[in-house]
């Protein structure tokens, strides 16, 4: 009974981070930009929270200049991508790519490499903290705590704002939105500087909140499975937060089941959330054949007045 | 503000008055204009200014980080290409960039984003150890069995997000990126355990045997390097020549067209694919037979980046990729002498390929748009 109490209160620990990725992509995507760069993204959230930390010791301000560093790198791919119509893949790919140089190179330059930060502990909510078997979910950090207001905010955003309708508009039929008199180039950029601000802040929870030091490449392909999700939620961001909790639930299942005394081969362990990735695109795919399809009209294609398509 | 101008009309000699506007420069109006055509010379320096501009800009950077300025440039030319031991060492270090940059321009031509380069490479290594440590194959054709077991392995670990991508539509970004880990974490699960090398206890498989590394010539990394021409012949005749290279390119115009024209699209692609995994585990087979002689756990890392890059700059052509991939092989082996030298971390180079191609990537915006100022109604 004790080792389920402890393996619902670390679930948040591993869900958080999907989910904020998740959503911050789904922002972007829905204005039609493919963004494959999340995992770059994260390790600036993750390198800069960590550095900030060590430098200012305030665990707000950090969390704020990761999600600011994090959008200041993507202006990178929003130039290259709503301006220069260099094609979204290879841009992705090339923000990981720089994103993966730069972080490992400062962090080894300024020396914030595998050194142990202290930052704000976890928030007990009295008296949801209480309850039996599931009060360890209560006690968390603030961000996890404000995870679920963040998705209400998003959704809500998207879903029945004014704005949000013009976004999702930009990135279903951008040629349509153009001929509204909605600037469309202006809402892509400014939806890849949003979405990034929440995947740096999902990499700052890595290395802030979670583990709590700084490694190079220490997302460890977590990006690459939020860009997973969002296929999995089909662009819902309340899909997205449901995925993440079901990666949370299996990825917090594994420590607890060793501190049980299961023997488990550690490199299949560490597999799993790979494993299951891939299986959920499967079977999303599976689905997809009697299913609705999704995606953003026009997401992955650039918008040139120009060319009709 | 407004002025006059007076202009000559050079074909008729007579004056004639127009009226520019001076406005301040932000509210000035461009407008993008898809261009037709331009000149191939003229894309070649627009390629190579860009080239020039990224080398710049990591110079910067390098300087930033603490090498001096003045032997960046002793560093990466005169050491590197001029010093014979260190072309040798950029040979050697080029023939499996060369597998996997044609592997990428392979997968890449049949619109599949193979990036599942650094799995297969794994694959292909652990099948030609596997030769090796259970002594398959009389010696003679060992090296041939590791190269053919290679080829078989990546080319099995490139099937299975073909035919996902083909029947259900899975996406093949994700899937091959996932099946990186899964294949990297395998690895480590054989290196720990049973493949761990008896005599010294390392994470590392045994040593080759001398008949089961690749042959030495015309200096330490003949046979890698003749291994990797070869490919790229076949590369180049496979995407160039041959009727299923022509059905690709055809597919990649415009694959509506293709399919109602009767072109096998989807046998294409999964032929691409297989090919493309092919030479990817024949890259994992390279590196170990001839650079590390065992398997080891990171050999693979950066090699599925660098193909994709090598791929992109290449514009998925055969040789222009066997060209691009001994650049990037120049800069690792410059990058690892910095790295000795002045502390710089290796994942510098990733860095300086990953602004290199930002620049050539964004330079295409000018082969193919041009940016023309609206006259003010």
């Amino acid at each position: 009974m004790e080792l389920i109490g402890h393996w619902i209160a670390s679930i948040p620990d591993f869900a958080v981070p999907y989910a904020l990725a998740a959503l911050g992509l789904i922002l972007t995507e829905r204005a039609g930009v493919l963004s494959l760069g999340a995992e770059g993204l994260m390790l600036m959230g993750a390198l800069v929270a960590i550095g900030m930390q060590l430098t200012l010791g305030s665990t707000l301000v950090s969390l704020t200049l990761s999600m600011l560093a994090a959008s200041l790198v993507s202006v990178l791919f929003a130039a290259m991508v709503v301006w220069l119509r260099v094609h979204q893949v290879i841009a992705g790919l090339v923000l990981v790519f720089f994103c993966q140089g730069l972080s490992s190179l400062l962090g080894t330059l300024l020396g914030w490499t595998s050194v142990p930060v202290t930052a704000q502990g976890p928030v007990a909510l009295w008296p949801l903290s209480e309850l039996p078997l599931i009060g360890g979910l209560f006690v968390q950090n603030p961000v996890a705590l404000l995870t679920p207001f963040i998705f209400l905010a998003v959704a809500w955003f998207l879903q029945h704002s004014g704005t949000g309708l013009k976004w999702r508009a930009v990135g279903e039929n951008p040629q349509a939105a153009d001929a509204a008199g909605i600037p469309v180039s202006a809402y892509r950029f400014v939806a890849v500087l949003a979405g990034a601000a929440l995947v740096g802040l999902a990499g700052a929870y890595i290395s802030l909140l979670s583990t709590k030091l700084w490694i190079a490449g220490m997302t460890g392909g977590r990006g690459w499975i939020a860009v997973g999700l969002v296929i999995f939620a089909r662009w819902s961001p309340w899909k997205a937060l449901a995925g993440a909790v079901l990666f949370g639930c299996v990825e917090a299942l594994i420590p607890q089941l060793a501190a049980a005394g299961v023997q488990l081969p550690q490199y299949f362990v560490l597999m799993t959330p790979y494993a299951i990735t891939l299986g959920v695109m499967i079977w999303v795919a599976l689905g997809r054949r009697v299913g609705v399809h999704a995606q953003p009209g026009a997401l992955g294609e650039p918008y040139v007045r120009e060319e009709r398509r | 503000m407004t002025e006059l101008v007076a202009t000559t009309d050079g074909a008729s000699g007579t004056a004639s008055t127009v009226t520019r506007h001076h406005e301040p420069w932000l509210s000035r109006r461009y407008t993008l204009e898809v261009r037709q055509h331009m000149p191939w010379h003229r894309q070649v320096l627009v390629l190579l200014l860009a080239v020039v501009a990224g080398l710049l800009v990591s110079g910067a950077i390098l300087v930033a980080a603490g090498v001096p300025a003045g032997e960046l440039f002793q560093e990466f030319v005169i050491a590197t290409i001029f010093d014979a031991q260190s072309l040798q060492a950029v040979l050697f270090q080029a023939s499996p960039m060369i597998m996997v940059g044609l592997a990428a321009a392979i997968a890449f031509r049949a619109r599949f984003w193979n990036l599942g380069l650094e799995g297969q490479m794994v694959w292909g290594a652990i099948g030609a150890t596997a030769m090796s440590i259970f002594e398959i194959g009389p010696p003679a054709l060992r090296l041939t069995f590791m190269l053919c077991v290679a080829a078989a392995c990546g080319l099995l670990w490139a099937l299975g997000p073909a035919l996902l991508k083909l029947h259900l539509g899975v996406n093949e970004i994700i899937a091959t990126l996932m099946l990186n880990y899964i294949a990297g974490n395998f690895l480590l699960h054989l290196l720990y355990g049973a493949w761990k090398d008896p005599q010294s206890a390392f994470p590392h498989s045994p040593q080759f045997r001398g008949f089961e590394r690749l042959p030495e010539f015309l200096g330490a990394s003949g046979a890698a390097i003749t291994l990797a021409l070869i490919a790229m012949l076949l590369a180049w005749w496979l995407v160039k020549l041959s009727r299923a290279g022509l059905y690709l390119r055809f597919v990649d115009a415009n694959p509506d067209v293709a399919h109602a024209t009767g072109v096998p699209a989807n046998r294409m692609m999964l032929l691409a694919v297989l090919v493309s995994g092919a030479l990817a585990g024949v890259a994992g087979f390279l590196v170990a037979a001839g650079q590390e002689g065992r398997l080891t756990q990171a050999f693979h890392h950066g090699y599925g980046f660098s193909g994709i890059l090598i791929a992109f700059l290449a514009r998925n052509h055969p040789i222009a990729a066997t060209a691009v991939a001994l650049l990037i092989a120049t800069l690792f082996v410059a990058g690892r002498s910095l790295q000795v030298f002045y502390q710089v971390p290796f994942s510098m180079v990733q860095l300086i390929q990953a602004i290199i191609v930002v620049c050539v990537a964004s330079s295409d915006f000018f082969i193919r748009y041009r940016l023309r100022r609206v006259s003010p109604a």
